[in-house]
């Protein structure tokens, strides 16, 4: 649709992916998002963050996304976190429960 | 004002019309004057029903969702409603939500419906030749009138 696109941009700095999320991550982005992932998981030498403050709305779908990430993440012993969430975005993870395994931890 | 108003909006039951549905919500709930905040719950809410239809209900088969905004006094009704095959939504014993559990624990799948009930003021969800999913949200009176 028009509005509020999702858009999706990865950076490279040293040690560390930076995948930028923009605009509504739902079901319909969810197979994009996926494929996206994928690859980045694996590297577990490099701290993969997600940079969320361009994200306007976001559904189970996404969090579920999330979720996978996470686990994929720590099962490679590879850092992950995410950063500048809005503050509406916040409220949904704090109401699922997943803010504690988004913050940056080692 | 007591009038009841009703809108309503017939998609095919796919992940790409699912924003079609928010943006008739932003619309309709923006009208009644709904925080911003309630209008973002809302979405949600209503995306997860949609959802739902949209993954479960016609198993990979054409089908549509039907959904109505009934707006009445402080109150704002959505039923979203399919004509596929039922799925049992509260099929899930367990507390989906993540609080508490370990990262060993935690799954991805079955926030929607909890998601829905945290975020709306009532869910019903009711199955007779498909799913029917209502959501009531009441507007928070910002100012009394006299």
């Amino acid at each position: 649709m028009v509005t509020n696109k999702f858009t999706l941009r990865t950076e490279n700095r040293e040690g560390q992916t930076i995948v930028f999320v923009g605009g509504e991550f739902d079901l319909e982005v969810a197979t994009q998002m996926r494929a996206a992932m994928e690859p980045l998981i694996e590297l577990a030498d490099r701290r993969l963050t997600l940079n969320l403050q361009d994200l306007k709305y976001i559904d189970s779908t996404g969090i579920g996304i999330l979720i996978s990430v996470v686990k994929a993440r720590h099962a490679r012993n590879a850092p992950f976190d995410v950063e500048h969430v809005p503050t509406h975005i916040r409220k949904l993870f704090d109401m699922t429960g997943i803010t504690p395994f988004l913050a940056k931890a080692e | 004002m007591t009038k009841e108003r009703n809108v309503s909006l017939t998609v095919p039951a796919l992940p790409e019309y699912v924003d079609l549905v928010r943006l008739a919500l932003y619309g309709i709930a923006s009208k009644m004057k709904f925080s911003f905040e309630d209008i973002e719950d809302m979405k949600v809410a209503v995306s997860e029903a949609c959802n739902n239809a949209v993954l479960h209900a016609y198993g990979g088969e054409d089908g549509k969702i039907e959904v109505q905004f009934l707006s009445e006094a402080d109150e704002l009704s959505i039923t979203v409603r399919d004509f596929g095959r039922s799925f049992t939504l509260a099929d899930n014993k367990e507390s989906p939500s993540l609080h508490g559990k370990s990262i060993e624990e935690i799954q991805s799948g079955g926030l929607g419906l909890y998601l829905m009930q945290a975020l709306m003021d009532r869910v019903e969800v009711q199955h007779e030749g498909g799913t029917k999913v209502v959501l009531t949200k009441k507007r928070m009176k910002s100012e009394e009138t006299a």
